[in-house]
C-alpha cells in the first residue's frame, strides 16, 4: 500500500519514513515530494490559522481589556460562564442560526438547480456561468452598499415589488422590520454566493462520465429518475462540500449585517456572533470576552460540520 | 586602467549615497504623525499650518492621516492595542477619554503650548470646558473644537409648504411633530420629503437632552445608577415611537440622513441638526443654496411641558498626544498643537469649528458669523455629553431601546426594562 497523504495516514507516514528513509522507492520519493509541496501550505496554515486558534483560546480565560496597561488578569473560565448566561449572546446565537439555516439551505438548493439548468443548455453555458458567478467576485461591503440603495424606502426593492404587485406606495420595511431586516441579510448574501456554489456544482456535474447517464436511459430510466438514482447520488460528494462550505461562510457572516446596522437597520435582530463579537473587541475593548465568544464560535463551526460528515456519510462514491 | 576606474566609481558611488541616507536621516530628525478624521475645509488649512510649522522647524516632518469619522474609532484602538499608535489624533470626548484613564495619553506640556503654567491654560479657555480632558489633575488635551447642534431649516421648502419661517419655526418637540405633519408628503407609506428627523446614531448628544427636558437623567448624580426616572423615559420613547413608520411616519434611521440631503436643497427634508460647521459644508457643496439666505438656524425645541430647559449637549474633540512616543516627539507634537490651535479664527470662518477660548467668544469673527448667536444661546442652556469609559456602549443600548421601539414594534415600557438591566451592567463594567 503505497503512502497517502492524507492526515489519517500521517503517522503511518513518518513511520514508514523512519523504516524506509534511505530507500530509493518510487512510493517514497512520491511522498517526499508531496510533503515538499504541502509543507508552505502547513506552515501558513499553523502561523494565520492555528496560533491565533491557540492565542485566542488562551486569551479567553483572560480578563484582558485592549487599552489597558494593566497585565491580563487570569479569570479561568469567567468569560464563558458570563457569556452562556447573557440574553445578549444568545440573540446573538438565535440570530447566527436563524441566518445560517435561512440562508445556506436555499443556497444549496438553488446552486444546484443553477447548475441543472447551466448544464441542460446547449448554447451560452459559459455566460450563464459567468452572470451566476459575477457577484462572488464583488467585495461584501460593496455588495452590502449597493443593496442599502436598493432597500432604501425610496429605493428599487420597493418600486420593483409594488410594480409586480400592483401595491403602489407600500413600504415593505426591507430594513425596518425585525423580520425583514433577517430576510433581506439573507437574500443579500444567497445574491452573492449562490453562483459560487453554482460553478462548484458545474464542477461535480461534469466529473460525472456521461456513460453511466447513457446506461442509464438505455434501461429505461426517465429525466426525473436519471437525477433522482444516478445523479444525486453521485453528487453525494460535491453536495457535502458545498453544505459544509455555504453553512462555514454563514456562520461567519459579518460585512453584510454590519453595513445594513450603521445604514440604520436595528441592531437586535440581525446581532450575529460575529458583529457582537466586533462590538466587544472594538467598542468595549473587552478581547477576552471576544475571545471567547470566537472559541465558541469556532465549537460551534466543528460541531456542525462533524454533524453533516455524520449525516451524510456513506462509503466514497466510484464511478 | 578600465577595471581601476570603475572600483572608484563603485566606491564614490556607495560614499555619496550612505552620505545622502546620513543627511537625509539627520535633516528628518523628528517625524510625527497625526490622525484625524475627514474634513474637505479644514484639510486645507491643516496642510498649511503644518507646512508652517516644518518651515520654521527644520528637521520636523508631519504626516497627517486622514479617515472617515466613523471609522476613527476603529483604526485608532489598533493601532494603540500594537503599541502602533499616531504621535496625536483626535475623536470625539466619549471615545477619547477611555485612553486618558488608561494612562496611554501624555498630560499636557504647557511651556511647549506656549502657556506659563497649566492655570494659564484654563483661564484661556471658557469655564470647564477642560474638564473632561482633565483627570487625576492633570489635563491631557486641547479642544480643536466644541460643537453643539441646533435646528437647520430650509426657508423653501416651509414656504412651499405654506408655513412663514420667520413665525411658524418649531420652538417645541410637539410643535415639530405639527410642523413636520404640515410639510411632509408621502406616497402611500413612503415618504418622499419629510419635516425634520433625527441623527440617529448619535444618541447621546441629540437625544439624551429630550429625555433632561422630561426630568430623566442618563446617570444618577453619584455615577453608580443608569437610567433615571422611568416616567421621562417612557415618555421619551413613547415620542419616539410616534414619530417612526409605526406611528405617525415622519421620519426613520432607515432613511438617508437628514443633515446629508439638507444641503442638496432637493426638496427632501426641511430641517436637520447640526453645527455650526454645517454652514462651510453648504457652503462648499451648494453654493447657490448658502447664497441664497433661505436658510436659517433656529434653537433645540423643548417639550411643552418640560421641567427642565436644556439644550442639544455639546461634544468636544480634542488633540491628544501618544504617551508612548519618545519624550522629544511629545513636546514637538504639542509644539505643533500649540501652533495650529493659534489660528482659532480661522478654523471658525473657513471650518465653522468653535475652539472655545474667552478670546473667540469675544471676538468680532465670532459676532459676525451667521447665526453664531442661536448657537451660544444654546449651549449656555446645554451641558458637556456624557463621556465615561463605557458611554460608546451606553450610546447603543439607547440606539438599541429606541430602535425597537420606532422599527421592531416593542412597547416603551419593555424597551426601557431592556435598556436600564443593559446601562446598568456597562457602567459597572464587569
Amino acid at each position: 500500500m503505497g503512502l497517502r497523504l492524507i492526515p489519517v495516514s500521517f503517522f503511518t507516514l513518518i513511520w514508514d519514513m523512519k523504516g524506509r528513509i534511505f530507500s530509493s522507492g518510487i512510493e517514497h520519493k512520491k511522498a517526499r515530494w508531496g510533503w515538499t509541496f504541502i509543507i508552505p501550505s502547513l506552515v501558513f496554515f499553523s502561523l494565520f490559522s492555528f496560533y491565533p486558534i491557540l492565542n485566542a483560546l488562551y486569551t479567553s480565560l483572560f480578563r484582558k481589556k485592549l487599552l489597558s496597561l494593566d497585565p491580563p488578569r487570569f479569570i479561568g473560565f469567567d468569560n464563558y460562564v458570563y457569556l452562556l448566561q447573557s440574553p445578549d449572546f444568545w440573540n446573538s446565537i438565535r440570530a447566527t442560526v436563524v441566518f445560517t439555516l435561512g440562508t445556506f439551505v436555499p443556497i444549496v438548493v438553488f446552486s444546484l438547480i443553477f447548475a441543472l439548468f447551466i448544464m441542460s443548455r446547449k448554447r451560452f453555458q459559459k455566460f450563464f456561468q459567468m452572470a451566476y458567478y459575477s457577484p462572488a467576485v464583488l467585495s461584501s461591503v460593496v455588495v452590502a452598499a449597493i443593496w442599502l440603495l436598493m432597500l432604501d424606502p425610496r429605493g428599487l426593492a420597493n418600486q420593483w415589488l409594488n410594480f409586480i404587485l400592483n401595491t403602489p406606495g407600500i413600504d415593505h420595511k426591507w430594513l425596518a422590520n425585525s423580520a425583514m431586516v433577517q430576510i433581506s441579510t439573507m437574500m443579500v448574501y444567497f445574491w452573492k454566493y449562490v453562483g459560487y456554489f453554482t460553478i462548484i456544482f458545474l464542477v461535480g456535474l461534469g466529473s460525472i462520465p456521461k456513460s453511466i447517464h447513457e446506461a442509464a436511459r438505455t434501461d429505461g430510466a426517465t429525466g426525473w429518475t436519471d437525477f433522482l438514482y444516478i445523479t444525486l447520488p453521485l453528487l453525494k460528494p460535491t453536495t457535502v462540500l458545498v453544505s459544509i462550505m455555504s453553512m462555514l461562510q454563514c456562520l461567519k457572516t459579518f460585512s453584510t449585517q454590519y453595513l445594513f446596522t450603521q445604514g440604520g437597520a436595528p441592531m437586535e435582530p440581525i446581532n450575529v456572533i460575529t458583529l457582537n463579537l466586533y462590538h466587544t473587541t472594538i467598542r468595549d475593548r473587552s478581547i477576552g470576552l471576544a475571545s471567547a465568544m470566537s472559541i465558541i464560535l469556532f465549537c460551534m463551526m466543528l460541531f456542525f460540520t462533524w454533524l453533516q460528515f455524520k449525516t451524510f456519510r456513506s462509503e466514497e462514491v466510484q464511478y | 586602467m578600465g577595471g581601476d576606474m570603475m572600483k572608484k566609481l563603485c566606491i564614490l558611488s556607495i560614499l555619496v549615497l550612505f552620505f545622502t541616507v546620513t543627511v537625509s536621516a539627520a535633516l528628518a530628525k523628528v517625524e510625527l504623525t497625526y490622525w484625524t478624521h475627514e474634513d474637505p475645509n479644514r484639510t486645507e488649512i491643516e496642510n498649511r499650518y503644518i507646512k508652517e510649522f516644518e518651515t520654521a522647524n527644520p528637521g520636523v516632518k508631519v504626516e497627517r492621516v486622514t479617515s472617515p469619522s466613523g471609522k476613527m474609532a476603529e483604526k485608532v484602538l489598533t493601532a494603540f492595542a500594537a503599541n502602533r499608535g499616531p504621535d496625536m489624533f483626535n475623536m470625539e470626548i466619549e471615545q477619547e477619554y477611555a485612553y486618558i484613564v488608561n494612562r496611554r495619553l501624555a498630560p499636557i506640556d504647557s511651556k511647549a503650548v506656549g502657556y506659563p503654567s497649566d492655570k494659564a491654560i484654563y483661564d484661556a479657555y471658557l469655564p470647564r470646558v477642560l474638564d473632561p480632558a482633565t483627570f487625576d489633575g492633570k489635563l491631557y488635551g486641547l479642544p480643536m473644537e466644541l460643537t453643539n447642534w441646533c435646528i437647520y431649516v430650509n426657508d423653501r421648502i416651509f414656504k412651499n409648504a405654506g408655513l412663514n419661517p420667520e413665525k411658524d419655526y418649531p420652538k417645541t418637540w410637539e410643535e415639530m411633530v405639527e410642523v413636520s405633519e404640515k410639510i411632509v408628503i408621502r406616497e402611500g407609506q413612503i415618504i418622499k420629503r419629510r419635516g425634520f428627523d433625527f441623527r440617529y446614531p448619535y444618541y447621546l448628544v441629540s437625544m439624551v437632552p429630550m429625555v433632561e427636558q422630561l426630568g430623566g437623567q442618563l446617570i444618577s448624580d453619584d455615577g453608580k445608577k443608569a437610567i433615571i426616572n422611568d416616567q421621562a423615559w417612557i415618555k421619551f420613547l413613547t415620542f419616539m415611537k410616534e414619530w417612526g413608520p409605526n406611528g405617525r411616519n415622519l421620519g426613520s434611521p432607515t432613511y438617508t440622513p437628514a443633515r446629508s440631503l439638507f444641503n442638496k436643497d432637493k426638496n427632501d427634508v426641511a430641517m436637520c441638526e447640526s453645527g455650526l460647521y454645517q454652514q462651510g459644508r453648504i457652503r462648499q457643496d451648494n453654493p447657490e443654496f448658502y447664497n441664497s439666505k433661505e436658510w436659517r438656524v433656529i434653537p433645540y425645541p423643548v417639550f411643552k411641558n418640560a421641567v427642565k430647559n436644556v439644550a442639544g449637549n455639546y461634544y468636544g474633540h480634542y488633540f491628544v498626544v501618544n504617551a508612548s512616543k519618545p519624550k522629544e516627539n511629545q513636546q514637538m507634537t504639542w509644539k505643533l498643537i500649540s501652533y495650529m490651535l493659534a489660528h482659532p479664527e480661522e478654523y471658525l470662518s473657513k471650518v465653522g469649528l468653535i475652539q472655545p477660548t474667552v478670546k473667540l467668544m469675544k471676538s468680532e469673527t465670532f459676532k459676525v458669523m451667521p447665526y453664531a448667536n442661536v448657537f451660544k444661546e444654546d449651549m449656555e442652556r446645554a451641558h458637556i455629553v456624557y463621556y465615561g469609559e463605557n458611554s460608546a456602549k451606553i450610546q447603543d443600548h439607547i440606539r438599541e431601546a429606541v430602535e425597537s421601539v420606532m422599527l421592531a414594534g416593542a412597547s416603551p415600557g419593555e424597551a426601557l426594562e431592556k435598556l436600564k438591566r443593559r446601562a446598568q451592567e456597562a457602567l459597572q463594567e464587569r
